[in-house]
């Protein structure tokens, strides 16, 4: 089985999978990360109401499993 | 814009996964170079995977429950068109992740993380994790109660479906495991002979499609149904997993339109599976027995009188496919994810050498969930409620991510959310926080959800 960053892939092997993948589909090229984004204040409202959302309904949930279990 | 690494010309290593994908690549290229029908169905047969199994491994095991436990509550009526409306929001939000997958060529988490940064990355990471465990836990729960109704026993059952779910990977060739899965995956539509053998009223299924009558009572019972049905067609994990097998099968913006159709088809074929798991469990209704404490096996053994040993029989193995399958891609979708925040390697093409932390991960979780099921005494039935129930209130902060990403133009380019997709997702996020929070209100103010009309 040909190993990882295989020295000895022939080159026209490695023409044909450059040739084959689009250059962000290579496994090196995805070590560069994709620049991060600023959050605006709407979204970053919308992101922690969903985040409370999410608390308070696990502790509703959480609370249903107490009185069931009693 | 183009991801950074897109706008680089530096020269990259060529590893074993990139050759693996490329060779896939290379069948696709020759297949769409021809023309005429039968062409198309080799692209077609080339390009389907991550829908349908996504579509197929989310009729899992609770939500196979879940579907049974509506036959028998409710018989033929609203929840027959109210199933086939959920797979349809289930299209809406999944095609998404397609484009996203395709046009960035990463996983859900991985761009979540580079674009909105580590903390809400850890929060959408952890709701994953704890969403996965707890289904991946319920996928064993079916198993064991499935073959339970063949006598095998609890620790057989789940030793046999780690067998199985191991056997799935050791090709170390994501084309051989998607293949493999969806061979499992296609034994969803078993219910359908079962549904068949119970002689349900085709003018019945006919009535309420068209009418979405008889109506359920509003009650803390009827919402509890809705919110199981819903979660059992729209949950994270599956946008994880389909973006991140999108990416691994190689797909590209050339493919989205098939990508479309891979979707479409496996949403057709899980809800034909749903549905006919509704009529299946139907006749219980029509005989008036309880279904409140049912379990896969129980389901079966209850439909045997109807339906005889071998629809009985073929019933219970549905549910053992259905956890199995959902296991497979469950775990999967953890794995992945896992290796798209730490930046280790993570694909199914990976050898187990090169990919010890993305298999360790898929085993891990599979075998822990396992080996909680095989507790003496556990509600497994609440277990299963309540995990269709978390998966709902999981859903609305996973589809603004969602909804976030694939309309960030930097990342998505063209290829960004038409208008009526984003009022088609805004449509999906409000049924389900309304959903949620009126099982909230049922829950802590009785009084307030009596008011609205419930009982």
């Amino acid at each position: 089985m040909m190993k990882k960053e295989d020295p000895h892939l022939p080159a026209s092997d490695q023409t044909w999978v450059l040739s084959s993948l689009e250059h962000d589909q290579l496994v090196g090229a995805k070590k560069h990360h994709i620049p991060r984004r600023r959050l605006k204040s709407s979204e970053l409202l919308v992101l922690w109401a969903l985040r409370l959302y999410l608390l308070f309904m696990m502790a509703v949930v959480a609370y249903q499993v107490w009185t069931a279990a009693h | 814009m183009k991801p950074v690494a897109a706008q680089n010309d530096e020269a990259v290593v060529i590893t074993h996964e990139d050759v693996d994908r490329a060779h896939d690549r290379v069948r696709v290229s020759e297949a769409r170079a021809q023309h005429g029908f039968s062409s198309r169905a080799r692209l077609l047969w080339l390009l389907a995977g991550p829908g349908v199994l996504v579509m197929l491994g989310e009729n899992d095991g609770p939500s196979m429950l879940s579907y049974a436990a509506t036959g028998a509550k409710f018989g033929i009526g609203f929840f027959i068109p109210f199933v086939a409306l959920t797979f349809c929001m289930a299209i809406v939000v999944q095609e998404m992740t397609v484009r996203l997958g395709a046009a960035t060529h990463r996983g859900h988490a991985e761009l979540i993380f580079d674009r909105f940064g580590p903390f809400w990355g850890w929060f959408s990471m952890i709701d994953l994790g704890i969403g996965n465990f707890l289904t991946l836990i319920t996928e064993f729960i079916a198993i064991r109660a499935g073959l339970g109704f063949f006598g095998v026993r609890p620790w057989v059952a789940i030793l046999s479906a780690l067998v199985i779910l191991y056997s799935a990977l050791m090709s170390h060739r994501y084309w051989t495991w998607e293949r493999i899965t969806l061979a499992a995956a296609a034994f969803n539509l078993v219910f359908i002979p079962v549904a068949l053998m119970t002689h349900p009223s085709w003018r019945s299924v006919g009535h309420a499609f068209i009418t979405w009558q008889p109506l359920p009572g509003f009650n803390k019972d009827t919402l509890l149904i809705v919110l199981a049905d819903i979660g059992a067609t729209v949950t994270p994990w599956m946008l994880f997993f389909q973006q991140s097998a999108t990416v691994d099968k190689g797909m590209t913006t050339k493919d989205i339109r098939f990508g479309r159709i891979d979707t479409v088809l496996g949403a057709a074929l899980a809800t034909a599976a749903a549905i006919a798991t509704i009529l299946a469990t139907a006749p219980l209704f029509a005989h008036q027995m309880t279904a409140d404490n049912f379990e896969a096996a129980q389901f079966a053994q209850a439909l045997q009188p109807l339906i005889g040993r071998f629809g009985a029989s073929l019933f219970a193995l549905g549910m053992v496919e259905a956890g199995i399958v959902a296991a497979i891609t469950i775990s999967a979708s953890s794995a992945y994810a896992f290796g798209e925040v730490t930046h280790k390697p993570h694909s199914l093409n990976l050898p187990m050498g090169e990919g010890k932390s993305f298999y360790a991960v898929l085993t891990l979780c599979a075998v822990a969930a396992a080996a909680i099921v095989l507790i003496p005494g556990l509600p497994l039935v609440y277990v299963v409620l309540v995990v269709n129930v978390v998966a709902v209130l999981a859903m609305p902060p996973a589809l603004v991510f969602l909804f976030m990403l694939v309309n960030d133009k930097e990342i998505m380019g063209a290829r960004v959310n038409p208008l009526w997709a984003n009022i088609l997702s805004a449509g999906v996020v409000f049924i389900l926080t309304a959903a949620g929070i009126l099982f909230g209100i049922s829950i802590i103010a009785p009084d307030l959800f009596a008011a609205l009309g419930g009982n």
